[in-house]
């Protein structure tokens, strides 16, 4: 029974990293409709900021808070300036020249800091928690508690302030959110800006465990679109908790059904999509599309 | 359909053909015949020499997850010769002396780009070297024991490149992954004390053979178990499901054939908080002390084992050494390398600069074939910053460059040699 | 210039300048060096799996991220044949049944739930393959891949082995454009784009969706299937390294970049996939990353309908800016609400569940 609880918690909290990603792609593909494929490279980007500020003898909190700013005004200027264009025409091409953008920020991550593996001080202490016959370290519940935190907010941006709706607005429909008299330039660009600052508190909070390097968010990248798709793109608490599924039923698969083991158990999260959209094609906790014919 | 979209096509395609044409089209064809560039005994020049240069060409990868070794990769070699090319060039057996070109491309650790850069530069290059990873130096294997053209020192420890009579054109450097996992072994078979052991190995080659020699290596001895055998994928985030598993079993040897750095460093301090404290054993290649030994907290465990042949650049004692002076400041300067290597291939590559340097100052003829033959003579070498105790020895078949590996055990700083096990 | 156009669209014109393509084809790799007759074959190599992923993507409108799982099975199923000594048409036909068997099934338990379960389904397969791949080391090699050295030249020919090679892959790629160009420009390809367009709007023509997808997915696996053949006859080795997830990305972009649902376009979009790294490992192998991010960016961003459309690009030119009428956020938005209004036009976007917009009734084309 200690394996069973050990094995929820790791998965907890690799989900957890998996669903900071996820929070933020969410958030883009609310703002302005498009799946950012770079959100993890701009996480990365953002760490790498706040480690040069900590190197540069900045302390670590304000050098967070420093990326945090850096990032949210970065993430405006590429919407306005390179993603603006793409916006309105064929998604796909939307979709490419995110992937375009991902290997250019890796690339220039890579020539500015090198390949060497960074260690990223962490923000919690090294130590552990007993829970119920397993071992949790502080960090991991730290990670967990703040993704908790900022989905509980996302979720209140959305569905509560005027921001979130006019970002939804802006989304949806934007000629009648310009009518109305939001403007849609600068929504655009707050939606980028505030996913690029969850994407910066995502990087900064898997850095330490990941150690930094410019390829840091790529194998989480995968996972976070899983959590999207099995959660529904349009609710924060919904792919969180399709992120934390994932991270806990691959663990428990790896263990307990000895013929997936553990180099097959990355197919378990799409077996459990595949299952879950026969039932529910928009996903666990997504809104149902309605197309008028 | 409208005149103008048949229009767009045709006039598409004169484009792409006329674009693809200009692009692919030199002079006329060579004499790049593919099937052997002929030279038996007059000594007709290869291509890649001239009587004032050679030009080494090197496909590795230098971006994506394995861009940190693969740019060391070519950074130590570089470096080496950067520094040799300043003293004036190095001495050919044929009396002439001649600088040293290195010529690296990107392959993006892809066994299809790796070939298409072994194709660009078969015809400029002397002989290919020093290049990073299994798939890709297999991909283009066979092409250069058809073409002949040297594949010489690669960064591989599969088998089948030392083995002369499957590969006559290469040869492996740094030891076969079988001959590292078999050094702990046997120490630990030597121990004649009774031990259970976990193993957790990368789902490929690389893991395979570590475990492989391993097994080989406490063969026979009944006072070694192995208790539990997992594996995990080079792309995962975390093996901390892998690492519960094990630690379930109560092991007191922790056998860890991995060579992802973050992975290892979570590994450990997954372990102590699990409350599993083992002796570890670590590859050469994620052992170093400061990178990941001392994040990992690995004074936490009673032993902690590696396999070397070459020593640690980021050893504290490493930059205040002649050698390691030196090598810091090539990297530096000639292969813009400014910061201490995390990774051990750019002292490796570093190495295979060296010992190439030896196969140079015994070639009488500027041909590939009379290069593959020195290379095979080499014997009792010391390389810079290698070891006591390891040598480069080409000379046996089946074996690459380096074979023998030293073990050691980590006191709290740095490594020292552990003859035996003592705990 | 309506002279040019007239020039272009006269019957002899056209024969002649396919005349002249079959000519070069012939001619040019007996004369080209060693490295191009290689390069050209990669090329041809990829392109088809481009064309592959357009038949289902560009034509069909449903998000494929997997191709790259039908060219690694394609390219095994060569490697294993070859090794155990079957005869080479044979191999061929195993290449090219395996993976279009495999492509079926996927499809017929994923067409039936809509876009977004095909993207996720095709996101798994070569995700889940690279690790099958390693695991069924008794066919596959293992880790360490395989070798299949089948595509010397024979001797009759008297050829070099690049030459023979980029023959066989003009041969076997120029017939599968061929039978995909008259497939797309059939009634098939109507169905296709019918589908593509709204699908309750097909089936109420009596062009069940369900069928056309299951139909096109498999054709892109059995095209996916000839491409790993021609992998393997161009490159001769395989690994698990073959099925990467991020391969499939890279294809994905080269289909957009080449040109969407344009058959010009998967050829363009193939001699990206080859060209693009060898050039930025030509300009500075440290920096590829970051040169083929910008190189990608600056394309799409001169043309963002790939560089098939390039010939559009001069045309506009004279007629005023390339978006078309009205530029701004509103005037933007304005136009983007009459091209977001083609309802369905299912995609990346689209399938992984991005709010749908509102479809009033269709507007007015702004162009022809």
């Amino acid at each position: 029974m200690g394996t069973f609880i050990q094995l929820v918690i790791d998965g907890l909290s690799t989900g957890s990293i998996y669903a900071a990603l996820a929070l933020a792609i969410v958030l883009v593909n609310q703002a302005t409709g498009l799946i950012n494929f770079a959100q993890g490279g701009m996480a990365v980007l953002s760490a790498y900021i706040a480690w040069a500020l900590n190197g540069f003898g900045v302390p670590i909190v304000l050098a967070i808070l420093g990326a945090i700013v850096v990032s949210f005004f970065l993430g405006a200027l590429i919407e306005r300036y390179l993603i603006r264009r793409f916006e309105r025409g064929d998604p796909d091409t939307a979709v490419v020249v995110t992937i375009g953008l991902l290997t250019f920020i890796t690339g220039l991550c890579a020539w500015i800091w090198t390949y060497n593996n960074r260690l990223f001080p962490s923000l919690f202490p090294l130590q552990t928690i007993q829970l119920g016959g397993a071992v949790i370290s502080v960090r991991s519940l730290g990670t967990i508690v703040v993704i908790v935190v900022i989905m509980l907010l996302l979720q209140a941006l959305f569905l509560g302030t005027k921001l979130g709706l006019a970002l939804r607005a802006v989304a949806i429909n934007p000629a009648s959110a310009a009518f109305s008299g939001i403007n849609v330039g600068r929504s655009l660009m707050v939606g980028w800006g505030l996913a690029a600052v969850l994407g910066a508190v995502a990087g900064v909070l898997v850095a330490p465990q990941l150690t930094l390097t410019p390829g840091m968010m790529d194998g989480a990248l995968v996972y976070a679109l899983a959590a999207c798709i099995l959660g529904g793109l349009s609710s924060p608490i919904g792919v969180v908790v399709a992120a934390w599924l994932i991270g806990v039923l691959e663990n428990l698969a790896a263990v307990y059904i000895p013929f997936i083991g553990h180099d097959l158990k990355i197919a378990v999260p799409f077996i459990l999509i595949f299952v879950v959209l026969i039932v529910r094609p928009q996903g666990l906790f997504g809104r149902k599309a309605v197309v008028r014919v | 359909m409208s005149t103008n979209r048949r229009r767009m096509r045709v006039a598409s395609v004169v484009a792409g053909i006329g674009i693809v044409a200009v692009l692919a089209a030199g002079c006329a064809r060579g004499g790049g015949s593919p099937n052997s560039t002929e030279d038996g005994g007059a000594a007709e020049a290869s291509p890649g020499i001239t009587d004032d240069s050679i030009t080494l060409g090197i496909t590795t990868p230098l971006s994506g997850p394995t861009a940190g070794p693969g740019t060391c990769t070519v950074a130590g070699i570089t470096a080496y010769f950067g520094a040799k090319n300043a003293d004036g060039g190095v001495e050919f057996g044929d009396g002439k002396t001649r600088t040293v070109e290195i010529e690296a491309l990107d392959d993006e650790y892809d066994p299809q780009k790796a070939k298409a850069n072994y194709d660009q530069l078969k015809s400029s290059v002397f002989a290919m070297t020093a290049g990073l990873g299994t798939p890709t130096n297999r991909a283009w294997r066979e092409a250069a024991i058809a073409d002949e053209v040297p594949q010489a020192l690669i960064m591989t420890g599969d088998p089948i490149f030392s083995d002369a009579e499957e590969s006559p054109w290469q040869l492996g450097f740094v030891p076969i992954y079988q001959n590292e996992g078999q050094a702990f072994g046997e120490l630990l078979a030597g121990s004649g004390e009774e031990h259970t052991v976990a193993i957790l190995s990368q789902n490929d080659d690389y893991g395979e053979g570590y475990v492989e020699g391993f097994k080989a290596g406490i063969e026979g001895a009944d006072n070694i178990e192995i208790v539990k055998e997992l594996t995990y994928e080079a792309t995962d985030t975390s093996v901390d499901a892998q690492l519960t598993e094990l630690a379930g079993s109560g092991a007191d040897v922790f056998f860890n054939a991995m060579s992802i750095t973050p992975l290892v460093i979570s590994s450990l301090q997954k372990t102590q908080e699990l409350g599993w404290l083992p002796s570890w054993f670590l590859p050469s290649n994620t052992s170093s002390p400061t990178a990941i030994l001392e994040p990992g907290g690995a004074a936490a465990f009673p032993g902690v084992y590696t396999v070397a042949f070459a020593q640690s650049a980021a050893a504290p004692t490493f930059a205040e050494s002649e050698d390691g002076a030196a090598f810091l400041a090539g990297l530096k300067e000639y292969a813009n390398y400014p910061d201490p290597p995390a990774f051990p291939h750019c002292v490796w590559s570093y190495q295979v600069g060296a010992t190439l340097e030896q196969v140079f100052a015994k070639m009488t003829e500027p041909t590939r074939a009379d290069f593959m033959e020195q290379l095979r003579t080499i014997s009792g070498y010391t390389a810079p910053l290698m070891l006591e105790g390891s040598t480069v020895d080409t000379t046996v078949d089946g074996q690459p460059a380096v074979s023998t590996v030293q073990v050691q055990k980590y006191n709290g700083k740095g490594y020292a040699p552990a003859e035996s096990w003592d705990q | 210039m309506p002279s040019t156009a007239e020039f272009w669209s006269r019957p002899w014109v056209r024969w002649a300048g396919i005349g002249l393509i079959v000519v070069l084809m012939i001619v040019g790799p007996l004369i080209l060096p060693e490295f191009a007759n290689q390069t050209i074959a990669r090329i041809g190599v990829f392109a088809v799996a481009v064309l592959g992923l357009n038949v289902v993507m560009g034509y069909t409108g449903q998000v494929s991220l997997g191709q790259i799982f039908f060219v690694g099975v394609g390219a095994y199923a060569t490697a294993y044949g070859v090794n155990a000594g079957w005869n080479i048409v044979l191999v061929f036909v195993l290449a090219c049944v395996v993976p279009a068997v495999l492509g079926l099934l996927v499809a017929l338990a994923a067409a039936r739930l809509g876009g977004l379960a095909i993207a996720m389904v095709t996101i798994a397969l070569p995700i889940v393959g690279v690790p099958l791949a390693k695991r069924l080391s008794d066919f596959t090699g293992g880790s360490q891949g395989t070798s299949a050295r089948f595509s010397d030249a024979p001797e009759w020919t008297g050829l070099y082995d690049d030459q023979w090679q980029l023959y066989l892959v003009f041969l076997i790629g120029g017939i599968t454009f061929l039978l995909t160009r008259n497939l797309v420009r059939g009634k098939y390809g109507r169905a296709f784009a019918i589908v593509k367009g709204n699908e309750a709007v097909a089936a109420s023509m009596g062009v069940s969706p369900y069928r056309y997808k299951v139909l096109a997915f498999t054709i892109a696996s059995l095209i996916g299937g000839v491409s790993g053949f021609l992998y393997m006859v161009v490159i001769q080795y395989t690994s698990p390294e073959t099925l990467h997830f991020g391969h499939s990305i890279e294809l994905l972009a080269s289909m957009v970049i080449g040109g969407a649902g344009s058959i010009i376009g998967s050829l363009l979009g193939g001699a990206w996939y080859v060209l693009l790294p060898q050039i930025t490992n030509l300009i500075d192998p440290n920096i590829t990353a970051m040169l083929q991010g910008a190189i990608l960016l600056v394309v799409l961003f001169i043309l963002p309908g790939g560089l098939v459309s390039l010939p559009r690009l001069w045309r506009r030119r004279g007629r005023g800016s390339v978006a078309g009428p009205g530029g701004g956020p509103v005037g933007g938005a304005m136009q983007a609400d009459a091209a977001a209004s083609v309802p369905g036009s299912s995609t990346v976007g689209d399938a992984l569940g991005a709010p749908q917009t509102q479809s009033p009734p269709p507007p007015p084309t702004t162009q022809s």
